[in-house]
C-alpha cells in the first residue's frame, strides 16, 4: 500500500512493453499505394518460405503482405528506410516478436514443411534452429565460457564437460575468437571490447547448433574495424549456416549477401540477387533509396 | 498569557507588521510601484519577518528550558536534608510538587514542605509566564520596527526574503542529519553509563539474561545478569524463520508478476499484494498471537510435539508474511531493471522462460535482490510488535523453532514500559540494546543501499 | 548466386542437435510449467494469507458492534437516589443507583435469597448500569417515583454468553458463569429481556477495565491530536527539504551526507525512534510523558524521510521546460519554485503525506517508549493531554485476558483499517486525479 514512500522505489521504472524498435512502425500514415513486389521471391532450395506474412502491432500494420524464400547455405540481406519493416519481419522468421505484447503475425512462415505460427510449433525448437544476433551485444554477465556453453548446456547438448569443452572452442573458433580469448575463458563477457562481444554473441548462437541464423544489425554499434571482422565471419559462416541478415547499410549489404530484398512501409517491394538490385534496380522506389533520394 | 494565545498574538502581529511594512514601501515611492526595487509585498513580508521571527526564537529557547530551570530553582529552596537525598528520590518528589501543582493530589495528604514547594513552583511559572509574554511582545514590536525603519525604495527586500527562505530550507534539510545524530547520542549516552555498570563484554558475549533481579539496589546479587547472547539468538532465530517465508514467497511473486503475468492480472495483484505492507504490524501481532500460535500448537499436539504457546515459529511465519511485499516490491524493480536484450539473448538462442529467469535474469539480478533481502533482514529485526505480542519474555538460548524466545525489541519495551527510575541499570539495558539494534540495522541498511545503487548504476 | 549452396539437408551437427533438443522438450516444459506454477501460487499464498488475515479479524470483531442489553423495569424510588429529597442535581449525584438495579433484578428473580446467589445475580447487569440510570435521572427527574422499563449494558460475561462465545457444553468450572446464571439468562431472554442493540459506547466511551464500558473514542482522539503534530511539522518540514534538496543544494558532499542519512533513516526501526523521543523530549526536555505532543514529535522524524523522498520525487517529475519559462521571463529561482514547481508538485506531494500519516497512524511500537501505553479513561482534549491512540489500544486490549476484550479489539482493529483504507484510498485517488503526464 505504502510502497512508493520506500527509498529504493525512488527511482522507479516501468519496463515498457512496447519495446521494440521505434524504426519499425510506419513513419507516416500516408496512404500506402499498392506496391506488388517485382523480382524473384522463389528460390530452389528454400531453407524458410514465408507466405503473405502481415505483422500488425495493435491497430497498426507493420507488414503487409510479405512473401519471400530465404535460400540454403546464402545470405540474404534485408534493406530499406527506417520504420519500413525489415527488423520486425525477422523477428517474425524465429518468433522473437512472441515477447511484444499485442503483436499479431498472420499468413504462413514455414520451415520444413511446417508453419512455424503453427500452435504445435515448440518455439524452443524453432530457436534452437534459428538463432539470432541483435542490434546491440548483449552477452550475459557470465564468464566467456559460461556465455558460451548456455545454449548447450539448456537445450543438453553435451554429455559431458570435455564435449561442452569442445563445443566452446569450436564454436569460438568459428566465430574467430578462439585466439582472443582462450586463455581467459573465466573471464567475463561483458569485459570484451564491443566488436568481440558481438563476436561473442555470435559464438554463443553457433554453440547451439542452428541452421539459421537472424542477425539484426548486427553491426550498427561497432566501429568500422569491428565492421570489417564481423563481416568477413559472416562470409565464413555462409558456408555451413543460412544467414538472413538486416543492415542499414547499402554496401554492407553489397559486401556480405547474395540475394537483398528491399522492404518500404512495411512491404516487400522488391527483392533480387545483390549484384543486380543494386546496380539495376527494377522498380522505382528501390532506384530512389539507393541513389540516396531518401532514407 | 496563555502560549497559544501568545502564539496567535504574535501571529497578528506579524499580520499586521506585514501590512505595514507594505504601506511604508508604498509611502516611499507614492505609490509608483516601478521604482520599488522589489513588490512591495516583499516588503511587508521583510518586516513581518523580523517581527516575527525573532520573537519566536525567543519563545522556543525559554519553552525548551523554562521547566527545567524552574525545577531546578525549586530544588534548590528545598532543605538540604532533601538536597542530599539520592536522584531517584528527588525525582519522585518534584513528581510530587508537580502533581500538586496541577491538581491531581489529594491536598490533605501531602507534606507542608512539598505544599510549599508546590506554591513556589506555580509562582515561579507565574512570573515565567508573565516575563515570556512581556519579552516576546517586545521584541516583537521592536523587530517590526527597526524593520519598518530600514525599509527604503532601493533596498532588495525581495532578496533578503528570499534568503531568509533558503536558510529555512537549508535548516529543513538538515533535520535527517540532526534526527541522526539525536539517536546515536540519545542510545550512546545512556549506553555508556550502563557500560559502566556492566561490562561491554558481558552484555556481548554473556549467556544469561534476566535484568529482572536488579530492580533494588540495595537487593543481593543486584547487578543482575545482562548477557544478551539470548536475546540475539532469539532475533537471529525469529528473524530467519521469517526471511525463509519471506524470500522464496516474495522473489517467486515477484518473478511472476514481472516476467508471465499478464498485464491485467499484474496490475491487481501487484497492489493486493502491497496491502499486507500497509497492515499496521500490531494487527499482524494480534493475528499471530489469536490465530497462528494456537494453530501451530495444536497442529503440534496433534503430531506429538510440544509447541511452546509463545513458539518463534509463530511469529516468525506472521513476520515473514509482512515482509513478502517488501521483498516482492523490491525485487520487481530489480528484475525491471534487467535489461531487455538479455532477455532477448536468452530466448534467441532457445531458453524456455523459467530458464531465462534462473540462468539469465536472476543472476544478473542477484546483486539487487541481495540488497533487497538485506533491507528486508534489517526490517525483520527491527519489527517490535509483532514479537512483543506474539514472542516470548523468557530467554532461552535454544535454535529450536517451536520453544519461546525472546528478542532485542521485546525487551527493549518490556525493560522501557512502565515506570522505573531512568538511571537503572535496567533502563538503561535497554538502551544499550537499542544501540545494538541501531548499529546493527545500521550496517545492514547501508550494504543494501550501497549495493542497490551500485546495481542500479550498472544499468543505467 | 555464384556459389551454390550445397543441396540435402542441414549440417551434420545441426541435424544432430536438432533431435537432441527435441528429447528434451518435454522434460523442459515440465519444468517450465512447475516455475510457473511456484510463481502464481507464491503470489496465491500472499493474497490467501492477506484474506484469512482479513476473515479472522472480521469475524472476531464484528459482533462487538452490537451490545447485549437487560430491559429492567426500575423503578426510581426517591428515597434511595436523593437522599436530600430536593431533587437538585447534587443530591441526585449522590444517589444509590446500583441499589435501583439489585432490586429491579431481586423483583424479576424472587427466589434468589442467599447473598452469593444474589451477588451472582446482580452480576449480570454491567456496573455501568448505575451511572446511566443517575444520568437518566438528572436529565429527567419527571421519573423519579415511577417505574420505567430501562435497557441497561449486560456485563461482558453475558455478552459473550449471549453471542455464543462462551458455551454451556463446558463444565462449570471451565466458564465465566454458574449454571443459575445461565438459567437466569436463559429466563430473561425467554422474557423478551434480553436484547441486542448497537454499541454506542463502542463508539464514544474511552478506556477501561470492563469490555462493555470500554471504547475507541478515547484512543481515537489521541490518534488525532498525536497526527495533527505530525503533519503539522512533517508537512512543511518535509516539502521544505524535498525543494531545498531539489532546487537549490549544490551537489557536494554535505547533499551527499543528507541524502545518505534520509535513505537511512527510512529504514531505521521505529522503536529507536521511540528511544530518541525517550531520552530527548521526554527526559531531557521534560516534555510531559504520554502526550501526543511527543507522540506527534516522534512520528515526524519517523515520517520525515517519507515524505520528503515523495515530495522529492513529484518535484523530480516536474519538467524543466516549466522552469526555463518562468526562469525566461525574470522570475527568481525562489518565484519559479513557489509560483510554478510546488503548484504543480503538490498532488505528488499531498499524495506522500497522505502515505506518510497513514503509516504514522498505524505505528505503535515508538509510542509503547514514550509512555502513550498508560491506562488513560479520560479523552484527551489537548496534545498536552496523556493520551493513547488506535494502535496502541489494540496492543493494550490484545493483553486484557477478558474474552470481550478479543472482538473489541478486533473491532478497534476494523476501525483502524478502515481509516487506513480510507487514507490510501484517497492518495491513489489523488494521484490518479492530478497525475500528469508530460
Amino acid at each position: 500500500m505504502n510502497i512508493i514512500a520506500e527509498p529504493q522505489n525512488e527511482i522507479k521504472k516501468e519496463r515498457p512493453k512496447m519495446r521494440y524498435l521505434e524504426t519499425d512502425r510506419p513513419a507516416t500514415p500516408f496512404a500506402r499505394e499498392h506496391i506488388k513486389t517485382v523480382g524473384a521471391i522463389t528460390v530452389d532450395s528454400p531453407r524458410i518460405t514465408c507466405r503473405n506474412v502481415n505483422v500488425y502491432y495493435g491497430t497498426k500494420q507493420a507488414i503487409d503482405d510479405v512473401s519471400l524464400d530465404i535460400g540454403r547455405n546464402a545470405v540474404i540481406a534485408l534493406i530499406g528506410p527506417s520504420g519500413c519493416g525489415k527488423s520486425t519481419f525477422i523477428r517474425c522468421l524465429n518468433r522473437m516478436n512472441d515477447t511484444v505484447i499485442g503483436c499479431r503475425v498472420s499468413g504462413r512462415i514455414g520451415i520444413d514443411e511446417q508453419n512455424i505460427y503453427d500452435p504445435q510449433m515448440d518455439v524452443v525448437l524453432l530457436r534452437a534452429q534459428v538463432g539470432m544476433v541483435f542490434q546491440k551485444p548483449n552477452p550475459f554477465p557470465k564468464s566467456i565460457y559460461d556465455n558460451i556453453a548456455y545454449g548447450p548446456r539448456i537445450h543438453g547438448l553435451a554429455a559431458n564437460k570435455l564435449e561442452l569443452d569442445e563445443i566452446v572452442e569450436t564454436s569460438l573458433r568459428k566465430a574467430g575468437l578462439w585466439d582472443e580469448v582462450k586463455d581467459n575463458l573465466a573471464h567475463p563477457g561483458t569485459g570484451l571490447s564491443g566488436g568481440q562481444q558481438q563476436r561473442l554473441c555470435i559464438a554463443r548462437t553457433i554453440a547451439v547448433g542452428p541452421e539459421v541464423i537472424l542477425m539484426d544489425e548486427p553491426c550498427s554499434a561497432l566501429d568500422p574495424i569491428a565492421t570489417a571482422r564481423i563481416e568477413q565471419l559472416i562470409d565464413e559462416l555462409r558456408e555451413q549456416f543460412t544467414i538472413v541478415i538486416v543492415t542499414h547499410s547499402m554496401q554492407q549489404a553489397a559486401r556480405v549477401s547474395q540475394r537483398t530484398a528491399y522492404f518500404h512501409l512495411g512491404k516487400l517491394v522488391e527483392v533480387g540477387e545483390t549484384a543486380q538490385l543494386f546496380t539495376n534496380p527494377m522498380h522505382q522506389l528501390t532506384e530512389d533509396y539507393i541513389t540516396g533520394r531518401f532514407g | 498569557m496563555q502560549r497559544t494565545t501568545l502564539l496567535l498574538t504574535l501571529f497578528l502581529m506579524a499580520a499586521a507588521a506585514f501590512y505595514a511594512g507594505s504601506r511604508r514601501s508604498l509611502d516611499i515611492v507614492r505609490g509608483h510601484t516601478r521604482e520599488l526595487h522589489s513588490l512591495p509585498s516583499y516588503y511587508g513580508y521583510f518586516t513581518a519577518l523580523w517581527c516575527g521571527l525573532p520573537a519566536l526564537l525567543i519563545m522556543g529557547l525559554w519553552l525548551a528550558f523554562e521547566t527545567s530551570i524552574i525545577t531546578h530553582l525549586v530544588i534548590a529552596e528545598l532543605p538540604p536534608a532533601m538536597q542530599s537525598l539520592p536522584d531517584e528520590r528527588i525525582n519522585l518528589i518534584v513528581n510530587d510538587i508537580r502533581n500538586q501543582v496541577g491538581g491531581s493530589a489529594f491536598a490533605g495528604e501531602s507534606d507542608p514542605l512539598i505544599q510549599a514547594a508546590a506554591a513556589r513552583y506555580q509562582r515561579l511559572k507565574d512570573i515565567s509566564a508573565k516575563a515570556l509574554t512581556v519579552v516576546v511582545l517586545a521584541v516583537a514590536i521592536a523587530g517590526a520596527t527597526f524593520a519598518r525603519q530600514r525599509i527604503r525604495k532601493e533596498q532588495r527586500a525581495r532578496n533578503m526574503v528570499e534568503s531568509a527562505t533558503v536558510v529555512f530550507l537549508i535548516v529543513c534539510s538538515t533535520i535527517a542529519i540532526f534526527t541522526t545524530i539525536g539517536i546515536v547520542l540519545s542510545v550512546l549516552f545512556e549506553s555508556i553509563q550502563f557500560f559502566e555498570r556492566v561490562p561491554v563484554t558481558d552484555f556481548l558475549f554473556g549467556l544469561h539474561w534476566s535484568p529482572q533481579m536488579a530492580i533494588r539496589a540495595d537487593q543481593v546479587g543486584s547487578s543482575g545478569a545482562f548477557g544478551a547472547v539470548p536475546l540475539f539468538t532469539g532475533t537471529l532465530l525469529i528473524s530467519a524463520i521469517a526471511m525463509l517465508v519471506a524470500v522464496p514467497i516474495g522473489l517467486m511473486a515477484a518473478i511472476y508478476l514481472s516476467e508471465y503475468a499478464a498485464p491485467k492480472f499484474r496490475a491487481t495483484a501487484k497492489p493486493a499484494l502491497e496491502i499486507l505492507a500497509g497492515i499496521p504490524t500490531v494487527v499482524y501481532g494480534f493475528f499471530a498471537a489469536l490465530v497462528v500460535a494456537p494453530f501451530i500448537r495444536d497442529l503440534g499436539m496433534q503430531v506429538g510435539l510440544s509447541v511452546s504457546s509463545e513458539s518463534a515459529l509463530a511469529a516468525g511465519l506472521v513476520m515473514g508474511i509482512m515482509i513478502i511485499p517488501f521483498v516482492s516490491s523490491l525485487s520487481d524493480d530489480v528484475i525491471n531493471a534487467v535489461p531487455q536484450a538479455l532477455r532477448d539473448g536468452a530466448y534467441a538462442l532457445g531458453a524456455t522462460q523459467s530458464e531465462a529467469v534462473r540462468h539469465v535474469i536472476i543472476p544478473a539480478a542477484l546483486p539487487g535482490i541481495v540488497g533487497a533481502i538485506l533491507l528486508a533482514a534489517s526490517r525483520a529485526i527491527g519489527e517490535t510488535m509483532i514479537v512483543v505480542m506474539a514472542a516470548g519474555l523468557s530467554a532461552n538460548l535454544t535454535a529450536n523453532p517451536l520453544e519461546a524466545v525472546t528478542t532485542v525489541t521485546v525487551q527493549i519495551v518490556t525493560l522501557l514500559v512502565g515506570d522505573q527510575e531512568f538511571d537503572s541499570p535496567k533502563t538503561l539495558a535497554a538502551f544499550a540494546l537499542g544501540l545494538v539494534l541501531f548499529v546493527a540495522t545500521l550496517i545492514l541498511n547501508v550494504i543494501a543501499l550501497y549495493i542497490v545503487r551500485r546495481y542500479r548504476e550498472q544499468y543505467e | 548466386m555464384n556459389d551454390p549452396p550445397p543441396i540435402g539437408g542441414a549440417p551434420e551437427m545441426s541435424r544432430k542437435s536438432y533431435e537432441t533438443v527435441r528429447r528434451g522438450l518435454a522434460k523442459r516444459r515440465a519444468a517450465e510449467r512447475r516455475f510457473r506454477c511456484y510463481g502464481l501460487s507464491a503470489i496465491l499464498l500472499g493474497l490467501t494469507s492477506l484474506a484469512l488475515l482479513f476473515a479472522s479479524i472480521v469475524s472476531n470483531g464484528y459482533t462487538a458492534f452490537r451490545q447485549t442489553f437487560v430491559g429492567l423495569d426500575i423503578y426510581f424510588d426517591a428515597e434511595l437516589i436523593d437522599p436530600q429529597g430536593n431533587r437538585s442535581p447534587e443530591s441526585l449525584a449522590t444517589g444509590d443507583y446500583g441499589g435501583l438495579v439489585k432490586r429491579a433484578l431481586s423483583k424479576v428473580f424472587p427466589a434468589v435469597s442467599s447473598r452469593s446467589e444474589k451477588r451472582a445475580l446482580y452480576s449480570l447487569v454491567s456496573t455501568a448500569a448505575a451511572i446511566e440510570l443517575q444520568r437518566r435521572a438528572v436529565r429527567e427527574p419527571s421519573l423519579i417515583g415511577k417505574t420505567v422499563k430501562v435497557w441497561l449494558p449486560a456485563d461482558d460475561d453475558v455478552d459473550m454468553y449471549v453471542k455464543g462465545h462462551i458455551r454451556r457444553g463446558a463444565g462449570e468450572s471451565a466458564r465465566r458463569l454458574n449454571d443459575r446464571q445461565l438459567a437466569w439468562i436463559d429466563e430473561l431472554i425467554e422474557q423478551g429481556n434480553i436484547e441486542q442493540r448497537f454499541n454506542k459506547t463502542f463508539f464514544t466511551a474511552g478506556d477501561s477495565r470492563e469490555p462493555e464500558q470500554a471504547g475507541i473514542w478515547g484512543a481515537a482522539a489521541g490518534s488525532f491530536f498525536t497526527l495533527v503534530v505530525t503533519l503539522a511539522l512533517s508537512f512543511p518540514i518535509g516539502i521544505a527539504a524535498a525543494i531545498y534538496l531539489e532546487e537549490f543544494a549544490p551537489k557536494n558532499r554535505w547533499t551527499d551526507l543528507i541524502e545518505v542519512n534520509i535513505n537511512n533513516l527510512a529504514a531505521v526501526p521505529s522503536i529507536v525512534f521511540g528511544l530518541l523521543g525517550l531520552a530527548v523530549f521526554i527526559n531531557f526536555f521534560d516534555l510531559p510523558r504520554s502526550s501526543p505532543l511527543v507522540g506527534g514529535l516522534v512520528l515526524t522524524f519517523m515520517t520525515l524521510p517519507t515524505i520528503i523522498i515523495a515530495a522529492r520525487a513529484a518535484i523530480k517529475s516536474v519538467p524543466p521546460s516549466i522552469r526555463e519559462a518562468a526562469l525566461g521571463i525574470g522570475a527568481s529561482s525562489m518565484q519559479t519554485v513557489f509560483h510554478h514547481v510546488l503548484p504543480l508538485a503538490m498532488p505528488g506531494m499531498l499524495t506522500g503525506a497522505i502515505i506518510g500519516m497513514a503509516r504514522a497512524l498505524g505505528e505503535s511500537a515508538p509510542l509503547l517508549m514514550i509512555g502513550m501505553v498508560a491506562f488513560i479513561v479520560d479523552i484527551p482534549h489537548s496534545v498536552m493531554d496523556p493520551a493513547t491512540v488506535l494502535p496502541v489500544q489494540v496492543y493494550l486490549w490484545a493483553d486484557s485476558p477478558e474474552r470481550g476484550f478479543v472482538e473489541r479489539t478486533s473491532a478497534a482493529i476494523i476501525v483502524l483499517l478502515a481509516f487506513l483504507i480510507t487514507m490510501n484510498a484517497l492518495a491513489v485517488y489523488l494521484r490518479s486525479r492530478f497525475e500528469r503526464r508530460w
